[in-house]
């Protein structure tokens, strides 16, 4: 098991040693194609300015993806749940979602001026619509024999929608939320090219002006590394919570 | 006094598109309490939709039914349903499945766990309470249903098919089971099958349904004495003329 999941790094290797050859054979100068041991060595001397950088753009996702959480969920048990609200906000639901959040930018700096709340404004919105989509459709997909268990049970609406509703929606919110911080991430690497004066997006353009192009590189791995991480961080989360699942959903060959 | 579960001239039209299907006509039901009463008839011959509609689950279109000397207005607090799909939540224990319709009355955290513990042991679940429906065979699922179903000592106990899915064994084990809990509690019980044995094996009454529009054939009383043997020359009368009634060549299973 431990040996297959090294198996996941073999693409990666396989791009190193691309680089490294691209480098041996001087494909870019120097100045535009840094070799990879140059790269490495901007997360020993540049450790804090990246680290910094870094520490900026999660927090702005972790803040804006809370929020979203927070204002999508309850949303989209209570439209999967009452089918007037669904009717109400499907349209909506469904125009706004093909928006880009990159698209809002000019808006939002209008609106919000430079800093922070543009960025997380943007990446909220970016988390909300797969969030609600995905709760609404959790939603949908319930058995229908167990809404009639607590219908016959006389439950509360509170109690149907706390111990049956949201359970039976959980591994679908939780698909959404992985949707969620993937567009929250890319958004924010956007927004703060633009809209910010911190983070990895304004850290990677501003290394562009000072031709910088290791720590361009750098930045990039940063990015796609902390990518991967809060996905898997998300499925762990996940797994945990819905143990039940385990033994219901069919296992990949 | 009037009977316990009564239906007068209750029918059921599903309005459609072109035109609209009528499903049960003119049924006239009247249970004594501690009745056992058997709904049998093929599949689609409204049996179920009856069920479903003593179960307050479904409006009637016409006519009225009382159960427990009320009018039904939704689903009774008198009654409790066993489905055929068991209806148990998958991400609840075994324990909190049983505990669910107690948790919809608001009865207290300690007293549900005592009455649940009590109802698997009784229903031959000591032991399983921790864990998940899916970790259980389809015979322990379904005791598991009917434990749920008891917890809230209900006056008529509503079966839709309950062991329908089951191999032939575990099904005549939970048969006997359900005699000798009904016999325990002498709660009021109807109970749909398709099968001419299960309902001869069962029922003190037996009412034939015929399809499009359902309604009631005959109502035929069983006055064997129990355990049955499916042998007896007495059992297999009855059985020729039920299968008489239902236009079946053989017992359809």
């Amino acid at each position: 098991m431990q040996l297959r999941r090294a198996l996941g790094l073999l693409p990666l290797a396989l791009l190193l040693v691309a680089w490294q050859a691209a480098v041996v054979a001087k494909v870019y100068p120097a100045v535009l194609l840094p070799s990879p041991e140059k790269v490495a060595m901007v997360f020993v001397d540049d450790w804090d300015t990246v680290a910094g950088h870094a520490l900026a753009s999660i927090g702005r996702v972790v803040t804006g993806i809370s929020l979203a959480f927070l204002f999508a969920v309850p949303l989209g048990l209570m439209i999967g749940r009452y089918r007037l609200l669904d009717t109400m906000t499907d349209w909506s639901i469904q125009i706004f979602r093909s928006i880009p959040p990159i698209a809002l930018i000019p808006l939002a700096l209008l609106f919000l001026g430079i800093g922070d709340k543009p960025a997380i404004a943007l990446i909220f919105l970016a988390g909300t619509w797969p969030l609600l989509i995905n709760t609404i459709f959790g939603v949908r997909n319930i058995e229908r024999t167990l809404i009639k268990v607590a219908r016959a049970a006389r439950a509360s609406e509170l109690l149907v929608m706390k111990d049956i509703i949201l359970p039976a929606a959980l591994p679908a919110i939780f698909t959404g939320l992985r949707l969620a911080v993937g567009g929250g991430w890319l958004t924010v690497v956007t927004a703060e090219m633009i809209a910010v004066k911190s983070g990895l997006g304004y850290m990677i353009l501003n290394a562009q002006l000072t031709f910088r192009s290791d720590l361009i590189i750098a930045g990039i791995i940063v990015i796609g590394a902390i990518g991967l991480l809060a996905d898997q961080a998300v499925r762990l989360v996940r797994a945990r919570v819905c143990r039940w699942q385990e033994g219901l959903t069919a296992a990949p060959e | 006094m009037s009977k316990f579960i009564e239906c007068v001239s209750v029918g059921k039209t599903y309005p459609g598109k072109t035109e609209s299907v009528e499903a049960l006509r003119g049924i006239d039901i009247a249970c004594d309490e501690g009745d056992f009463v058997c709904l049998l008839g093929r599949s689609g011959c409204g049996k179920s939709t009856l069920l479903q509609i003593v179960a307050g689950l479904e409006r009637a279109s016409e006519g009225q039914i009382v159960v427990a000397n009320r009018e039904l207005d939704g689903p009774s607090p008198d009654a409790a349903i066993v489905f055929q799909d068991h209806g148990l939540f998958p991400w609840m224990t075994v324990q909190r499945n049983v505990e669910f319709n107690m948790k919809a009355r608001g009865t207290r955290a300690a007293e549900r766990a005592e009455t649940a513990r009590r109802f698997l042991e009784m229903t031959g679940l000591t032991g399983f309470a921790d864990r998940y429906p899916h970790e259980l065979s389809g015979g322990m699922r379904q005791r598991v249903g009917i434990a749920r179903a008891l917890t809230t000592g209900p006056k008529a106990l509503l079966m839709d098919e309950p062991f329908g899915a089951l191999d032939a064994q575990t099904r005549s084990k939970l048969q006997d089971e359900l005699l000798q809990i009904w016999e325990k509690q002498r709660t009021t019980v109807l109970f749909v099958t398709h099968s001419i044995d299960e309902a001869l094996l069962l029922a003190d009454r037996v009412l034939v349904f015929t399809p499009r529009p359902g309604r009631i054939a005959a109502d035929i009383k069983v006055d064997l004495p129990r355990p049955r043997a499916p042998q007896s020359p007495a059992f297999m009368a009855l059985a020729a003329e039920l299968r008489g009634l239902i236009g079946a060549d053989r017992d359809f299973d």
